[in-house]
């Protein structure tokens, strides 16, 4: 058993017992009703479950919750799908997937939108420049499985977003 | 829970239990910010504008939208903490089924209930007809099929189900006995399509299955595969006419004639996961006090779960059968065919009548989602197509499919009729014989994944056609031109063609296209780069309408102006609620401020009866029950992508246009004071709406929305006609004849252009997935050709030259 605390979209959980077997998509679901953080595949192939993880340092990176131990998320601080939109207001890149139709049945959102918002949060650290943009885009999205779209919605979305901002994201 | 009329309207009754279903709506987490959950009342709606969709803000913001989203606690009025259950399946189907060893789960992990066949006997369980087979394998039986249930386990907390999940993952959980080898029996179903032309285009046929009826052949081997020949025997006349036109068209093809060419093939297509990414999952709690059962559920097929569940408890024991059970549809029930009719709910309904008092789920996970969910058929395709030399025209046509449906029937029958109808894909031929059989196997259950037997049919055919035009040799599109089946002709079956396909512009648009118009150019470059360059067409055509479809809706305004609109259809990720909501718009002037999908309920009130099977019904038992003003074919379908967003909205929209020509047309004359013999009053087709002001043709006038009420259902069905919709493709590839990596892909699609009912950008689907994730677009299907190749032309020309 660990004894968790961990930050969700700024709230701190805990600290609450959990089995070491525990996996924090199942945490996440089953114990805190955060089900936008979706159950796809449990073998971390689709990223469907992916959340943000935040470092201490101002970086952050994805991480599949279907196979990671809850326990491992221990002191950590994560945002989720549930997470984005501020005071009512939808993020940019909500926006942006809705007016591209970036997705179809949705089950898959939730982790492109992770994966695409710690792409902007990047490239707005360390700009690359636009040949190098679509390569950028690609190569951050993949490994995330859609079914029903086809992904380049998805991919424009996201583009539009970084080239309607090139200074904050562009060389 | 407080019954309102928007959340309970009895539906029907069968076998005493009342039917009725509810929308899931305004669930929240406990502490949690309360918000919105389904589409149509954010506060801020793309939709509105014309430009989102309606259900965009709930899935970019995660909220609770799918049946798996959904706990106990989120349900006003349920018990707060939720069970948890999971299936046990066979993992063999050669040996008997002898025993469970459940030795692993003890102490907490010990399950709280354990349903086993003997169990589902013991209280009085039936098993639909659609779903006929054994829920649970009985022991000492051979499973029907790998990953048949053999039980349920439930367990009281999510705590106990997660470590016993564990425990028995890599177990060995069911043991086996004698080996009998994979249980035998008959097809799900074998029928024989067969045309002869009459001597001219305007002459009846000779022969035709709408002419003189459909046939099976009735009469099976040992093995249970069908007996195609024209047997001597007094019984099975029909069969035997239609055998007999058969096996002269097969001897035509077969015969030696220089002036012909004759190529045969075989074809095998793969069984495939329809892959949806949500597994499938439920939620249900019977309150036993009250004799009521709550289920919360996603399919595409919300009546037959109904139904379904209803029948399956209706002469259980008085423990064990509800008085009244009220089903739950979340808003997204699509899986590509995946959640039609699937038998899924029937287990949720299960696990909560044997734990009384306590909601349970039952959700699969990605492996019991591929052990068990329905498949796509795999079918192997045995065809031979005759050409005339001269005039490049197809003389006859015969074909034989076999269709691995695996462990239960579910649409197996109509799987194998449409794929043989499909058969001869767009083109036209005076004689026609194809035989098809949808056999049972040890497989996962085969059902009514996105396309059914047209894909595969169809598929194959574009490949034969592609050798076909080779071997003549004739231009692809040429080919195509010369043999397309133009409207007044008849299809396989006999139906005359009658619709507005429009093929013909279809392939000549392909042909002006670059992609077809640069292709010898293209090899030519790609010879001198070291790149393969190959450039094809493909021409199909898919049928519509033709089933037991039809489209259930009610729009109503309130005094507020408020839209709503009721649907049966469900949401397959299409977005039929947005092209439902638009469609609605363009009579009503706003988009609805509610949106409900899968609501079967919408003809209530007007308590409407079926009788029948609506895929085999006479004329004249049709005709003699339609005297009756409430019966119709069918009540409500499941939801179809052939059918796709049209037909699901065609009620609405119709609906709302009878709201706007008898209610508000009238009320908009009355206010611009334009009388009944002012000419403008017979405008109202040219009224427009903008920014929800109604505008007359002229002079200027305005008139606000007024309320009234509306419901429409849409029909179709007619035995002898058949819609068809024509696609083309032109396509190129490009590949590294060193690395044999696939370079560029090139293609360019035409169909005809209908009325929008959805933003074009939300069209874009998965064949873009290929230009940025080739590897990623886990759809492809593959087609090849299996066991011998003949070419049963003598004069050895085109086609041998061409080692074909």
């Amino acid at each position: 058993m660990t004894t968790l605390s961990v930050t969700i979209n700024g709230r701190t959980y805990g600290p609450p017992e959990v089995r070491d077997e525990l996996t924090m998509n199942d945490y996440l679901r089953e114990y805190l009703g955060l089900t936008g953080t979706k159950f796809g595949c449990g073998a971390a192939q689709c990223l469907s479950c992916a959340v943000i993880v935040d470092n201490h340092d101002g970086t952050s990176y994805t991480s599949p919750t279907c196979i990671v131990p809850a326990a491992s998320f221990n002191g950590k601080s994560i945002r989720t799908v549930e997470g984005h939109a501020k005071n009512g207001e939808l993020s940019i890149l909500q926006k942006a997937f809705i007016d591209h139709f970036a997705f179809q049945c949705g089950y898959c959102t939730a982790g492109f939108l992770n994966e695409s918002q710690v792409l902007l949060e990047r490239l707005a650290k360390r700009r690359v420049p636009r040949a190098e943009l679509e390569k950028t885009i690609a190569e951050a999205l993949d490994g995330h499985l859609c079914r029903c779209t086809g992904y380049i919605k998805y991919h424009e979305a996201v583009r539009d977003v970084i080239l309607a901002d090139p200074q904050r994201y562009l060389v | 829970m407080s019954a309102s009329r928007r959340d309970f309207v009895k539906l029907l009754t069968s076998s005493g239990i009342a039917l009725s279903v509810s929308r899931l709506a305004l669930a929240e987490e406990p502490d949690f910010a309360a918000r919105e959950t389904l589409p149509g009342r954010q506060n801020w709606n793309p939709a509105a504008t014309g430009a989102g969709r309606i259900d965009g803000v709930v899935k970019v913001t995660g909220s609770k939208l799918y049946a798996g989203d959904f706990r106990a606690a989120d349900l006003p009025g349920w018990p707060a903490k939720t069970s948890h259950a999971m299936l046990i399946r066979a993992t063999d189907a050669t040996h008997t089924y002898d025993g469970l060893d459940l030795s692993r789960l003890t102490g907490a992990m010990k399950p709280a209930v354990i349903v086993t066949a003997e169990d589902l006997a013991r209280i009085g369980t039936r098993v639909p007809g659609f779903y006929a087979g054994d829920l649970f394998c009985p022991l000492r039986k051979t499973p029907l099929y790998l990953g048949q249930p053999i039980a349920l386990l439930i367990f009281e907390d999510f705590d106990a189900f997660d470590q016993a999940r564990l425990a028995l993952r890599d177990a060995t959980i069911v043991k086996y006995g004698e080996e009998t080898g994979p249980v035998t029996r008959p097809p799900y179903a074998a029928f024989r399509f067969t045309r002869v032309a009459g001597p001219t285009p305007d002459a009846p046929d000779v022969y035709s299955p709408v002419k003189n009826g459909w046939v099976s052949p009735g009469v099976f081997n040992e093995s249970q595969h069908p007996v195609w020949a024209r047997l001597p025997i007094p019984t099975g006349l029909d069969y035997a006419e239609a055998a007999g036109y058969g096996e002269d068209i097969r001897a035509e093809l077969a015969a030696d004639n220089p002036a012909r060419l004759v190529l045969e093939r075989q074809f095998e297509t793969q069984s495939a996961d329809p892959m949806f990414l949500e597994p499938e999952s439920g939620l249900a709690w019977y309150d036993a006090g009250r004799k009521n059962l709550e289920l919360v559920v996603g399919v595409q097929s919300p009546y037959d779960a109904a139904e379904s569940v209803a029948f399956l408890l209706g002469e259980a024991d008085a423990t064990h059968k509800p008085a009244r059970i009220n089903t739950h549809f979340a808003y997204m029930g699509g899986g590509f065919g995946g959640r039609d009719h699937t038998p899924f709910p029937l287990y949720v309904a299960l696990a909560a009548m044997f734990l009384p008092g306590r909601p349970v789920r039952l959700a699969n996970n990605r492996y019991e989602q591929f052990q068990s969910g329905i498949k796509r058929h795999g079918f192997s395709i045995h065809t031979r197509m005759g050409v005339d030399r001269a005039t490049g025209k197809i003389f006859a046509f015969a074909a034989d499919h076999v269709l691995h449906a695996g462990g239960l029937m579910n649409f197996s029958p109509h799987v194998a009729s449409v794929g043989a109808v499909a058969a001869l894909g767009i083109y036209y031929a005076p004689k026609v014989d194809i035989t098809t059989v949808s056999l049972p196997s040890r497989a996962v259950t085969a059902g009514s994944m996105r396309g059914y037997g047209t894909l595969q049919a169809m598929t194959a055919l574009e490949v034969l056609v592609d050798e076909m035009c080779t071997a003549l040799p004739l231009d692809p599109i040429e080919f195509r031109r010369r043999n397309a089946l133009k409207p007044g002709e008849r299809t396989i079956t006999g139906n005359t063609y009658d619709d507005s396909i429009r093929t013909s512009e279809i392939l000549d648009k392909l042909e002006q296209h670059a992609i077809w118009r640069e292709r010898a150019a293209e090899k030519a470059r790609g010879k001198e780069a070291g790149i393969l360059v190959g450039t094809g067409v493909a021409c199909a055509h898919k049928n519509y309408g033709t089933g037991a479809d039809c489209s259930l809706a009610a729009v109503e305004i309130d005094p507020q102006g408020r839209i709503a609109i009721r649907i049966d259809d469900t949401e397959m990720g299409t977005g039929l609620g947005t092209a439902v909501a638009n469609r609605v718009a363009a009579y009503l002037g706003g988009v609805a401020d509610e949106v409900a999908l899968a609501q079967i309920d919408a003809f209530g009130p007007l308590a409407l009866v079926k009788s029948g099977d609506p895929y085999t019904i006479d004329q004249k038992t049709q005709d003699a029950a339609a005297r009756n003003p409430r019966w119709v074919p069918e009540i409500s379908s499941a939801t179809a992508a052939s059918t796709g967003a049209h037909v699901g909205t065609h009620a609405a929209a119709e609906a709302a246009r009878v709201i706007f020509r008898f209610g508000l047309w009238p009320a908009a004359l009355d206010l611009w004071r334009i009388g009944p013999k002012d000419l403008r009053a017979a405008q109202w087709q040219t009224a427009r709406w903008s920014d929800g002001q109604l505008t007359a043709p002229a002079p200027a006038a305005r008139a606000r929305r007024r309320r009234g009420t509306c419901a429409c259902e849409e029909r179709r069905h007619r035995r002898d006609g058949s819609w068809f919709q024509s696609l083309g493709l032109v396509a190129g590839r490009f590949q590294d004849r060193r690395t044999k990596l696939d370079g560029r892909h090139r293609r360019a699609g035409a169909a005809p252009r209908g009325r929008q009912v959805r933003p074009p950008r939300s069209h874009r689907r998965q064949v873009s997935a290929d230009r940025l994730h080739p590897d990623r677009h886990h759809l492809h299907d593959e087609v090849r050709h299996a066991g011998p190749r003949r070419d049963q032309s003598r004069n050895r020309s085109a086609a041998h030259r061409q080692g074909l």
